[in-house]
């Protein structure tokens, strides 16, 4: 017998393909769409999850096609919460420094930007380890308001 | 429908790059390929109008951010035009709207992008 079904939550596992980047920003657009949020934050939350998926494909798999994201979108009164789980690199602490806008602008580089989106357009952004299971997560927390 | 198409046109000396669709780390590199390819012919007066641009995440923005030095150096200038308000809120949450010209139409980029050449 199938277990319970979580009807507030479900999952996508997709190839570390960046061909399947429109169809996640699409579905992270629809999700926001239907657990409240306006149409200019859904555009919002669909960018931080361009960003995060980009950057578990390019980084933490370094651009190879053949392992596996999963995403899980959960839906709750408060907020919705998008779970990106991988078993690549993990991202150091080190990586984690947001790039200054104005000190950016002065002295224009390629990279450091995505994080900086990821943490203006969205309210969370969590990024944790399991040591028992070896993977990673990047959390992705939009309030309701 | 393919995710990204590009459309460039020349106005006087200004060539007018026309992304539609969207911009990420999947389709990044053409759109890099096609501003590679103005300034490799010389043309550093570039208008992006985006109005058929549904989305552009920090992979085309550095793509932009990688040529702007260049432009400049050869007295030129990469404008904007058009932005869906979506893409307008990337471009501005990241100080971008500080560092390019933005215009409502083409009309208004056009007029301004002309005086911009030195040589």
């Amino acid at each position: 017998m199938a277990g319970k079904v979580d009807h507030a939550q479900f999952r996508l596992i997709i190839p570390s393909q960046t061909r399947y980047l429109n169809l996640v920003t699409g579905l992270a657009k629809r999700a926001s769409l239907v657990a409240g949020l306006d149409d200019a934050t859904a555009a919002k939350v669909s960018i931080a999850v361009d960003e995060a998926v980009t950057n578990v494909i390019l980084h933490a798999y370094h651009g190879e096609g053949e392992h596996s994201v999963e995403l899980e979108l959960r839906f709750t009164e408060q907020a919705l919460e998008i779970h990106i789980w991988h078993s690549g690199q993990g991202i150091r602490g080190d990586q984690l420094v947001l790039p200054d806008p104005k000190e950016y602008i002065k002295h224009p580089r390629k990279g450091g930007l995505g994080l900086l989106l990821m943490s203006r357009f969205m309210d969370e952004v969590q990024f944790k380890a399991d040591e028992v299971s070896g993977r990673n997560e990047c959390c992705l927390i939009k309030k309701i308001s | 429908m393919a995710d990204l198409s590009i459309a460039v046109r020349q106005v006087g000396e200004v060539a007018v790059l026309l992304p539609a669709g969207f911009i990420n780390a999947h389709t990044v590199r053409e759109f890099e390929e096609a501003l590679e390819g103005l300034v490799q012919d010389g043309r550093y007066v570039i208008l992006l109008n985006c109005k058929d641009l549904n989305y552009i995440s920090s992979a085309g923005l550095g793509a932009i951010m990688g040529l702007i030095e260049t432009v400049r150096e050869h007295g030129g200038d990469i404008l904007l035009s058009n932005l869906q308000d979506n893409v307008f809120a990337i471009f501005d949450t990241l100080g971008f709207t500080q560092l390019y010209r933005v215009f409502s139409d083409e009309e208004q980029a056009m007029a301004a992008a002309s005086p911009e050449r030195k040589d």
